[in-house]
């Protein structure tokens, strides 16, 4: 060890002459201090519930899901090595509110001390307030992990960039994978909660789309009272006078859709909630560079696996970093006009990502992840579009309700 | 390219010319390396018949032959080192550690230097090959890809696939001197045999980057699509030009083509159909022969250059990364 740490230190400084001896040998770049910096905010709700650790019986923890502070993170991180190029430094603050409901007004006090990028990790309720307060000011509020079909269709706000999958990109991925085994014949497992019945209809709805039929909705109880067996058992929710190819189980609560898998009264798949989820990220998928990806938040998180709203952080400072790579600018109105331009950014999922004009929706491909394994990725194959298959998912601009670009 | 730029290695220093001839055995085998089965396979150049399977550290990628052909470099992403490959007994015989994730490297024998990119800890590690030592690690934008060293030695050139950045590296200090903004996802390099143009392909924006390596600027692009594919599927990797300089080879990724390129126009003549995923390509130091890794078939294609035409393909392993021919 020490013979080699001396040998180091020899050829150092024998490199070292070589450099001193050298005529007009140029010398290191001194790091000059950027003069211009753009501030990205990161906006958060404490004790969010969609953060809460998801409990099997008491103290068993069967997930653990974090804000996805660490995807913004790993964003910055990579820009780190454009700061000497652009004379720009990135930096990432993290604002933590108390309730869904005070997000507009931190948003807003930030913004008037001149940031004009937020992420946004916040629940749909708190949308429409901050739309409203937010309205025609120079500023990009980045959706990091709200799936509502409603924040683009209703809201429909132009301050607005909705990185997450909406949840009709979502299920639109699924049905097309399903479509493509011609597993047409859908039985669907609804529960009480409204994001149930909301993922349950616009699972029935891309069901129409892409021409598979739900053969039956039932709807179900959690819980083991024998009187409401005919809600509450698989087998008996299954066991209809029809035959199925795959049970779609709506389940936000990750906790009856637990005993579906083989407690169905035929051996059929089970997919939505658990064992094919249509995904906007997953911490397996090995293609187009995605590995480096899931390592490197791994280390910044400290051992979480990448998810969906991560990979929408982490997208967003990407683009946001993208914007004054390609128009060498700090310029807002620049900066903005890029990523809401024509333009292409490296999702590591495949086909590149950009933003839909009409609703400010990022386009992007769905994973459909088993537990260990990226099933597929749509859009599937076959499934074609007259200017880019990524529109095939989701709401597309003729069926849109929001025209943003008109 | 690894060839080529192991030829162009020759040529600059006269003394190994006549050492080479010496030593080498020029069996013309054909060397593979496998991503997922982490092994190397070795093909004799006219039946295509398997003659070895060499197991080496896991993920093997790129691959170096010393000027002399006695030893084979393979940089093993997962264990984070450089397999030395004996390449008359076709075993391992020694290891390099380099840093997180090794890709791609260069050699430079002149210096005794490998400079390899560190895919996980951005960075170009520069490494005294003798020693084993790493002598410094330059940062570079994250994930770090393609890595050329200049004839002279003085330069190195290594892409940030995450920065879209092209690193110009003093060689000697271990700093970047200048930073080249390219199109999206930066992989591989190949250069014109006059050492003016520095050609780098870039993935997602499906593109080949020209840059004049005097005044460090890109001087033009090259857009690629092949008949009936979607620009959305090309997505360029590998690239390796004829030792004259008139015609370029790219591999086109998801369009499982490869591009034929006239250097002086920039002009794409036409395609070639290979398998699935064209990754890495070298060609055969006669320029005749153009073989192409197939990283998601498995499997090695060999395309005659003079008729255009691919003329087999043999399976190889799991998940082929990039080919070199001992000649």
């Amino acid at each position: 060890m020490s013979n080699r740490c001396f040998t180091l230190a020899a050829l150092l400084l024998v490199s070292s002459l070589a450099v001193a001896a050298a005529q007009n040998a140029p010398s290191p770049p001194q790091p000059a201090t950027p003069t211009q910096h753009i501030k990205i905010a990161f906006v958060q709700i404490d004790g969010d519930p969609r953060y809460e650790p998801l409990r099997g019986y008491t103290r068993t923890i069967l997930k653990t899901p974090g804000h996805p502070f660490a995807g913004a993170e790993i964003g910055v991180d990579e820009a780190a090595p454009l700061t000497r190029l652009l004379n720009t430094d990135f930096t990432l603050d993290r604002i933590s509110v108390k309730s869904p409901a005070e997000v507009a007004p931190a948003v807003l006090a930030a913004a008037n001390a001149g940031t004009h990028f937020f992420l946004i990790d916040a629940p749909a309720q708190a949308y429409a307030t901050l739309a409203t307060a937010l309205h025609g000011r120079n500023v990009l509020l980045f959706n990091v992990s709200a799936p509502d079909d409603s924040l683009r269709r209703d809201l429909c706000s132009a301050e607005m960039i909705h990185v997450y999958p909406s949840r009709a990109q979502l299920m639109d991925g699924l049905v097309q994978y399903l479509v493509s085994r011609k597993w047409s014949n859908l039985l669907v497992f609804e529960g009480p909660t409204p994001e149930d019945t909301a993922m349950a209809g616009t699972f029935s709805r891309s069901a129409q789309k892409f021409g598979a039929h739900v053969i039956a909705n039932q709807h179900f109880k959690p819980g083991t009272d024998p009187r409401d067996r005919e809600q509450n058992d698989p087998a008996l929710l299954s066991a209809i006078n029809r035959d199925f190819d795959i049970v779609f189980v709506a389940d936000s609560d990750f906790d009856f859709v637990r005993s579906v898998p083989y407690h169905l009264v035929r051996p059929r798949p089970v997919v939505g909630s658990i064992d094919l989820e249509p995904v906007a990220w997953h911490w397996t998928w090995e293609h187009n560079g995605a590995p480096q990806v899931n390592s490197r938040f791994e280390k910044k998180s400290g051992g979480r696996h990448m998810e969906g709203p991560d990979w929408a952080a982490w997208v967003a400072v990407k683009m946001i970093v993208q914007s004054t790579l390609r128009t060498h600018s700090a310029d807002f109105a620049e900066q903005r006009a890029f990523i809401l331009g024509d333009n292409d950014f490296d999702g590591d999922k495949g086909l590149a990502v950009s933003v839909r004009p009409w609703d400010h929706q990022v386009r992007q491909a769905v994973l459909l992840a088993a537990p260990y394994e990226v099933t597929g990725s749509a859009p599937i194959e076959g499934f074609l579009h007259q200017t880019n298959e990524l529109d095939t998912l989701g709401d597309d601009r003729p069926e849109s309700q929001c025209h943003l670009d008109k | 390219m690894n060839g080529h730029a192991m030829r162009k290695f020759a040529f600059a220093i006269p003394f190994l010319l006549i050492v080479v001839p010496a030593e080498a055995k020029d069996t013309g085998l054909i060397y593979v390396s496998n991503e997922k089965s982490n092994n190397i396979i070795v093909l004799d150049p006219k039946t295509y018949k398997i003659v070895n399977d060499i197991k080496v550290s896991r993920r093997p990628r790129d691959m170096h032959f010393s000027a002399d052909h006695t030893k084979l470099y393979i940089a093993c992403g997962d264990e984070d080192v450089i397999d030395v490959l004996d390449v008359a007994k076709g075993e391992v015989t020694g290891k390099i550690a380099t840093g997180s994730s090794p890709e791609t490297f260069a050699i430079d024998e002149q210096h005794r230097r490998l400079y390899v990119s560190d895919e996980e800890s951005s960075s170009l590690a520069i490494i005294d090959m003798d020693q084993g030592v790493i002598l410094t690690q330059v940062p570079t934008g994250a994930e770090p890809e393609g890595v050329m060293a200049s004839n002279d030695g003085k330069t190195v050139y290594v892409t940030s696939e995450v920065g879209n950045l092209v690193h110009v590296v003093d060689a000697a200090g271990g700093y970047v001197t200048d930073d080249i903004v390219v199109g999206t996802r930066p992989r591989r390099f190949t250069a014109t045999p006059d050492g003016k143009e520095l050609w780098v392909s870039t993935e997602l924006s499906g593109e080949v980057y020209i840059i004049d390596r005097e005044k460090l600027v890109v001087t033009g692009k090259i857009e690629f699509l092949p008949p009936g594919m979607r620009k959305s599927d090309v997505t360029p990797v590998g690239l390796t030009m004829t030792s004259d300089g008139k015609t370029a080879y790219v591999t086109l990724g998801h369009a499982n083509n490869i591009a034929v390129v006239d250097v002086a126009t920039r002009a794409v003549q036409g395609y070639i159909l290979v398998g699935k995923r064209a990754w890495g390509a070298t060609l055969s130091r006669d320029d005749k022969t153009l073989y192409v890794t197939d990283g998601l078939g498995d499997d090695l294609t060999v395309i005659d250059t003079a008729s255009r035409k691919a003329t087999i393909s043999v399976p190889v392993g799991r998940t082929p990364w990039g080919v070199v021919i001992d000649e």
